[in-house]
């Protein structure tokens, strides 16, 4: 998706125009965001000397203005030419955090109560006031709402949700303290929807049922507050009507993302989005969210970083991908390049030290956080960086320490939540830990980690109903990953529904198998080798199918678990496909185990069970040369010896009794 | 500021694994573990200091590579390849921490150090975990070693993550120095990022420039401006300013001016400043005699220590600003807050506190009697003796071995100055003595020495006197006040001047240590005795405006608050001046007003002694000798008493000449006789002359009394001759010109009797010689001031 000269002007031109409106309007975020884009882009350098002449024409429109960008809607530029000096005052009163007062300068608060009371009205409330009373507040209830530019009304209302939020935190006092939680909201969302809806009323023409004039902003922050209303539907369709009218809203776009939480749903709503360049960031950007990572997605990725070869953002995208395709080592060499061109961007750098937490790559690791504590220590990331440090180095009260400043700085920081949740899980406070949790999912409900970890945590806690509603979940946001189906597996097992077990666990070695076929080399994922099935699995489905009384599938399981000791080779092949038979009908016989040429995972607790079973098994099938066997070999692995020597003994005994009985 | 990790002390850290790991040869094990010690514990230092084979080159305060490159490289290592050094072994290790995560591990490693806990090896053994190989030294947990990395873990513990990496840039900039060695070292030379091995690691992965970017970022620049700025912590600074406030109040001293800057500069570097450095500008400004900067540092520091103990320590804050009230002269305060102070201790039963208040009562009660008067009916001592056995027993129940030792030598000195029996007082001296050995109480010594050298001193041993300062001068004084190092060199002085060796006597005292005496008291205490040491002089040469200008300097300073010691020598050479200046009834009347001043407090009989004596000999000036007949007697049947023997021959003297004017000559000469021999051994030679002199005189008489041409009166009149030569010479030795003038006045009148002319000529041509040569020595003196 090459963009010729002109398309790449239009895009610098629109992303510059972009980077002034959003800092026009405080989005200070998504101003960063395009401008990082903007840089990104490379400039058509000296190559086009000759064409100079086309070079001057080309700054006819003149130096893209810095700070006022003029306004297409001739009315709107009128009002915003009106209003120029109060607006300035109220963008510095937003520069210096003072967002009453910014709101104050064009909505006085008379105003905005008076939205909220005529409101009221509206909606038909009883009026509990005295009816003499009623003239007065009439008149103050009905101020004229001035006319105000789209521009200065968005930075008005918009600081007063800011004023919100920040009240919001401030009563929310300390991490997972009493005021913690749901129950604090932002105050000021009730008026600004009211001031909101009113507006929108009164611009909508009649017939079409269009909001006539409307350049987008007001619509992202309505949306945002509904979304923050828990009104999602709604808010869903104003961000999406707000992207139509500005798409290059970068703001907007994420605040869509945090709706969609699962791909169904980006799928769904891909159709009603604009088709553009931003729409295709968003596209791929959101599903690295939902954690896929399909080939096509790297593909459309690649055209992107075409575009934009240096954009840090899209190179984060690409690094999340091969993070959760678990290919570690290729992501650790991504972030790492990241860093290396960008050395002061603390964005995403969690991520990188979640990446160098898994690799296990302490000096590493202590690098990145001492680079960030030098650049910022009081960032949400730095701290995340900082914790994961110390739980890597076993410290986990500092380490929750860390996590609990990066959430007093930032408390939808997802990843500290979940994070918190683990070391919380490590100090054994299960109770904090299910907190923790439990905010991160509240924040970001596509976090498979926290669900997971809550499951844990109830299976720590005995509680296995519970456990598997939230494996159930993690399984369905990763449906890929066999550690999910494990756990759900597990945990129907020890609830003593086998066969559902079963079923889940087989589920887990074929996305196993799978995932390994798909991303090739894997590392640190915890397995020694591609192509191997878990033993521990195995031996667990043979477990369970004994229970189930039956002995030949358990039998046939067993086998394979020892097999995996020598690896299966070029026969994996087959043993995935006859994995796939058996989880459609289960009758059918074992695959073929031994491999040779592949190295196997070698002898591990499981297949010492799985051996000692099938040893004792073949006992009591009076098959006392194979059970011989077995028992030797367990005497050589050095794994329960005792045991197996007893076994040794009796064989022999009855191999004599046997012998003599002959005779 | 770090609180207690830096650079220098993870280096120690290293030295002390390297020590355990057994490379460290056998032969060069002292050297290391003493330069280890010397910096975990510096109140080893002292010790150690002799042992060392330079002493000239201390360590410095903060250790730099260079320190540690000067020990180690000089041992070979035991297990390395050869012309390897133990300085090559340190280096890896501490290149060996590549990152900050081997700086954690490092740490870490440290507790494997350790002696394992009964519990930790009851767990290991359960766990199959081997006890450690032999070949490693293992530190017990209590030992200096042991606590030192004990305490280093859990510092590094407590530490947060950017103190950490503070710790950890400030190691690397630490160990820079020590690269361009370590990089011929390990061969090949080093690469760009050597010591980092994430950045190392990265250069391959990143490309150079983006590695140098990020290495910028991530250490700064790293070798700016304030790259000598030493790495220090809270921890060093405040051993650093324990040290300093030890050494001052051991020694009496002033900060150094060249240690000054250098606090200075340390405790502004520090956020946190330590409460102790209030109490040391609090003792500066003290010693500096800045009284109301030493005031209000007392009370800051006393502001800030109070936050958590209430009133507890309240005691102290009173017995500090009282001592501080009586220095600076304010006695009312500081009888008052002292009162206070005993008062408090009393109802916080801090016993200690309280003996030493009273003690500290008992000597100011001691040197100024009259302030203490009114406060005598608060004052549980009572009197003076049954307060000083109650110190001492108290001191004993208490084990309060400095009190109890300064009690006995209290007791010693007031029966000494009581004139009481000498084996009493010998008997406490040696209790004391006996004290001071056995609990190795150096501070005492001063004290001690001072009491037995004037013990020998009132005995007319002078020489052992002399012995005993002498003694302390070279052994102790290192350890000691520097208040008893002046007091005990200004008595080697004083014993000096009365021989007559006056340069030599202002040669000791200009020896004195300059940085010292750059406290107040002491330079106070120092001016005023080079002062009468001049004076003395003046007098005896007889340049008597310029005695006159320096007594006056002296007089007026001699308020309430000098020493009584130096009151008194000023007062008897104010009287010896107005002798000289021939102002009988001024000296008469000035003698007067002294003792009646002594006998309403009870001074010191010597003293006394000493002054009686003055009025006969005054008498004897003014022409009517017989008139102090009986002060005399007195004054020598007390000395006698009291065996203050070299007063006892100033009065017997005295009586001498008495006897003489009553025409006893024989008798006077009788006594002449049998008391210069032992008056020579005083080593006074004002005392030698003078009684040669009387003894001329009886001699004289005698051959008056002998018939004129007779032989018994030749004889005489020889002996007169010999008698004046001596007298001359000791005169002469003390620089009095007026006594050899009238010496050679006599020896002229005895050659006019005995008819030489020539002879008394000679004497004549010798008087004119010597004013003539004294008139051109003042003038020389006076340019020379000029």
């Amino acid at each position: 998706m090459a963009l010729n000269d002109r398309e790449t002007t239009q895009l610098r031109a629109a992303l510059q125009e972009t980077v002034v409106k959003c800092s026009e309007r405080c989005l200070y975020q998504s101003a960063k965001w395009a401008a990082e884009l903007l840089i990104s882009l490379p400039m058509p350098d000296e190559q086009s000397e000759p064409e100079d002449s086309q070079m001057t024409e080309v700054p006819s429109d003149g130096p893209p203005p810095i700070v006022v960008t003029g306004n297409s809607d001739p009315e709107e530029a009128q009002l915003e030419a009106r209003e120029i000096n109060q607006y300035l005052l109220a963008k510095s009163f937003f520069d210096c955090r003072e967002f009453d007062r910014c709101a104050a300068v064009f909505l006085p608060d008379t105003l905005l109560a008076g939205v909220l009371s005529t409101s009221k009205t509206s909606n038909g409330g009883i009026r509990s006031n005295g009816k003499g009373k009623e003239p007065l507040s009439e008149r103050r209830i009905k101020p004229a709402v001035p006319k105000l530019s789209q521009k200065s009304l968005f930075l008005a209302l918009y600081a007063k949700f800011m004023s919100g939020e920040k009240k919001k935190d401030e009563e929310s006092e300390m991490v997972m303290g009493p005021h913690d939680g749901a129950t604090i909201l932002n105050k000021q969302l009730n008026t600004i929807s009211r001031f909101l809806e009113g507006w929108f009323l009164k611009k909508t023409s009649a017939m079409a049922g269009e909001v006539v004039g409307s350049q987008g902003w007001l619509e992202f922050l309505y949306g945002m507050v509904l979304a923050k209303d828990k009104n999602e539907e709604d808010a869903l369709k104003w961000l999406i009507r707000s992207v139509h009218l500005y798409p290059m809203n970068w703001g907007c776009w994420l605040e869509i993302t945090a709706l969609v939480s699962r791909v169904e749903d980006l799928n769904r709503i891909a159709r009603h989005l604009p088709q553009n360049i931003l729409s295709f960031i968003f596209h791929i950007h959101t599903s690295v969210e939902l954690y896929q990572s399909t080939p096509s997605l790297f593909s459309s990725l690649d055209q992107l970083l075409g575009i934009f070869p240096t954009s840090p953002f899209l190179l984060t995208c690409r690094s999340m991908l091969l993070y959760h395709q678990k290919d570690f080592q290729g992501a650790e060499v991504e972030f790492g390049q990241l860093l290396a061109q960008n050395p002061h961007r603390l964005d995403s750098l969690d991520h990188y030290s979640n990446v160098l937490y898994v690799m296990n790559l302490r000096p590493k690791l202590s690098f990145l956080a001492h680079l960030c504590s030098v650049i910022d220590k009081f960032r949400p990331e730095s701290c995340v960086v900082i914790g994961n440090y110390y739980s890597l180095l076993s410290q986990h009260e500092k380490a929750v320490q860390y996590f609990r400043r990066a959430l007093t700085l930032d408390r939808t920081c997802l990843s500290a939540w979940t994070l918190m949740g683990h070391e919380y899980v490590e100090l054994k406070n299960t109770h904090a830990a299910i907190e923790s949790y439990r905010r991160a999912v509240d924040v970001n409900r596509r976090d498979y980690r926290a669900w997971y970890g809550l499951g844990q945590t109830y299976e720590v806690l005995e509680m296995h109903t519970y456990a598997l509603w939230y494996f159930k979940r993690a399984a369905g946001l990763r449906p890929w990953d066999h550690k999910m189906w494990m756990a759900v597996g597990q945990c129907l097992q020890k609830m003593g529904r086998d066969l559902e077990g079963i079923k889940a666990l087989k589920k887990a070695l074929v996305v196993d198998s799978y995932d390994d076929a798909g991303a090739g080399s894997s590392f640190g994922s915890g397995r020694e080798s591609g192509g191997l099935m878990d033993p521990e699995i195995l031996l667990q489905i043979a477990a369970m199918y004994e229970r189930l009384g039956d002995a030949a599938e358990a039998k046939s399981y067993m086998e394979i678990c020892v097999a995996q000791e020598e690896g299966t080779g070029d026969s994996m092949e087959g043993s995935v496909i006859n994995i796939h038979a058996d989880s459609g009908s289960e009758d059918r016989s074992r695959p073929v185990g031994a491999g040779g040429a592949n190295n196997g995972t070698g002898v591990t607790a499981a297949t010492s069970k799985a051996r000692m079973w099938l040893a004792r098994h073949a006992m009591s099938t009076h098959d006392y040369p194979r059970a011989m066997q077995l028992a030797t070999e367990l005497c050589q692995d050095g794994v329960e010896v005792e045991e197996a020597k007893a076994l040794v003994r009796d064989v022999r005994v009855r191999m004599e009794i046997r012998e003599e009985s002959r005779r | 500021m770090a609180r207690y990790l830096t650079p220098s002390k993870v280096a120690l850290l290293a030295l002390i694994e390297l020590y355990t790991d057994s490379v460290v040869p056998t032969a060069s094990t002292i050297p290391i573990l003493s330069f280890i010690l010397n910096q975990l514990l510096p109140s080893a230092t002292p010790k150690s200091q002799p042992a060392s084979p330079s002493p000239i080159d201390p360590l410095p305060y903060i250790l730099d590579p260079k320190a540690f490159e000067t020990l180690l490289s000089t041992y070979p290592a035991t297990n390395g390849f050869p012309g390897r050094t133990l300085w090559d072994l340190f280096l890896r290790k501490i290149w060996h921490i590549d990152s900050l995560h081997a700086l954690h591990d490092f740490f870490e490693s440290g507790t494997k150090l350790l002696a394992k806990t009964t519990e930790e090896a009851k767990t290991d053994i359960e766990n199959g975990i081997a006890p450690p190989p032999q070949a490693i030294i293992i530190l017990s947990r209590t030992s200096p070693f042991g606590s030192f990395v004990r305490r280093a873990n859990v510092e590094f513990e407590r530490l947060k993550f950017n103190d950490i990496t503070a710790l950890w840039m400030s190691f690397v900039k630490w160990r820079q120095v020590t690269r361009a060695y370590w990089a011929k070292r390990s061969g090949g030379g080093l690469s760009r990022w050597a010591g980092d091995n994430a950045l190392l690691n990265g250069q391959i992965e990143w490309g150079v420039e983006e590695t140098e970017m990020l290495e910028l970022v991530a250490y700064g620049t790293m070798d700016d401006e304030d790259a000598d700025k030493d790495p220090v912590s809270t921890d060093d600074v405040e051993k650093v300013l324990e040290f300093q406030v030890e050494k001052m109040q051991k020694l009496g001293s002033r900060i150094p001016i060249e240690v000054k800057d250098k606090f200075r500069s340390l405790l502004d570097q520090s956020i946190l400043i330590p409460s102790l450095s209030h109490y040391l500008s609090f003792l500066e400004a003290w010693r500096a005699g800045d009284y109301t900067t030493s005031f209000d540092n007392l009370h800051r520091y006393f502001d800030y220590t109070m936050q958590n103990r209430d009133r507890l320590f309240y005691q102290y804050a009173l017995m500090n600003l009282a001592v501080l009230q009586s220095d600076f002269g304010c006695f009312d305060e500081a009888v008052a807050a002292m009162l206070e102070t005993v008062s408090t201790a009393r109802e916080n039963k801090d016993l200690a506190c309280l003996n030493f208040a009273l003690n500290w009562l008992y000597h100011f009660g001691k040197a100024h009697p009259r302030l203490l008067s009114g406060a005598e009916s608060t004052n549980m001592l009572g009197v003076e003796r049954e307060g000083l056995a109650f110190l001492r027993i108290k001191a004993k129940e208490m084990g309060m071995f400095t009190l109890w030792s300064s009690s006995l030598l209290s007791e010693a000195k007031l029966g000494m100055s009581n004139g009481e029996s000498v084996a009493t007082v010998f008997a406490n001296v040696l209790k004391s003595s006996h004290l001071i050995v056995d609990k190795n109480m150096k501070s005492m010594i001063g004290p001690q020495l001072a009491m037995q050298s004037s013990l020998w001193g009132r005995l007319g041993v002078v020489h052992l006197s002399k012995e005993y300062c002498d003694i302390f001068l070279s052994c102790h004084a290192k350890y000691a006040l520097f208040d008893d190092t002046l007091r005990f060199t200004c008595r080697i002085a004083h014993l000096l001047t009365e021989k007559g060796k006056y340069e030599e006597a202002m040669l000791i005292m200009k020896s004195l240590d300059s940085n010292s005496l750059r406290s107040w008291k002491a330079n106070q205490f120092w001016k005023k005795y080079c002062g009468i040491l001049t004076l003395k002089r003046d007098l005896h040469r007889n340049n008597l405006d310029g005695a006159d200008q320096l007594l006056s300097q002296l007089l007026q300073s001699g308020g309430s608050e000098s020493d009584p010691d130096l009151a008194f020598e000023t007062d008897i050479l104010h009287i010896d001046y107005l002798m000289r200046r021939t102002d009988y009834s001024g000296a008469l009347s000035k003698i007067e007003k002294m003792s009646a001043a002594m006998r309403e407090d009870g001074n010191d009989l010597n003293l006394r002694i000493k002054l009686l004596t003055l009025k006969p000999l005054l008498q004897d000036k003014a022409g009517r000798p017989q008139r102090g007949f009986s002060v005399a007697v007195r004054a020598a049947s007390i000395a006698w008493r009291a065996r203050l023997i070299p007063a006892l021959w100033a009065a017997m003297g005295a009586i001498a000449n008495i006897l003489t004017s009553l025409f006893e000559f024989s008798a006077s000469s009788q006594i002449l006789a049998s008391v210069i021999p032992r008056a020579l051994e005083c080593e006074n030679s004002t005392l030698n002359a003078q009684l040669y002199s009387f003894l001329v005189d009886a001699h004289m008489g005698m051959a008056g009394q002998a018939e004129a041409g007779s032989l018994r009166r030749t004889e005489h009149l020889t002996k007169c001759l010999e008698y004046i030569d001596r007298s001359f010479s000791e005169y002469s030795a003390v620089e009095d010109i007026e006594g050899q003038c009238q010496m050679i006045y006599k020896k002229g009148t005895i050659f006019m009797v005995l008819g030489d002319k020539f002879q008394a000529n000679e004497c004549a041509s010798t008087v004119l010689e010597l004013r003539k040569q004294w008139k051109l020595d003042l003038s020389e003196e006076a340019g020379g001031t000029r």
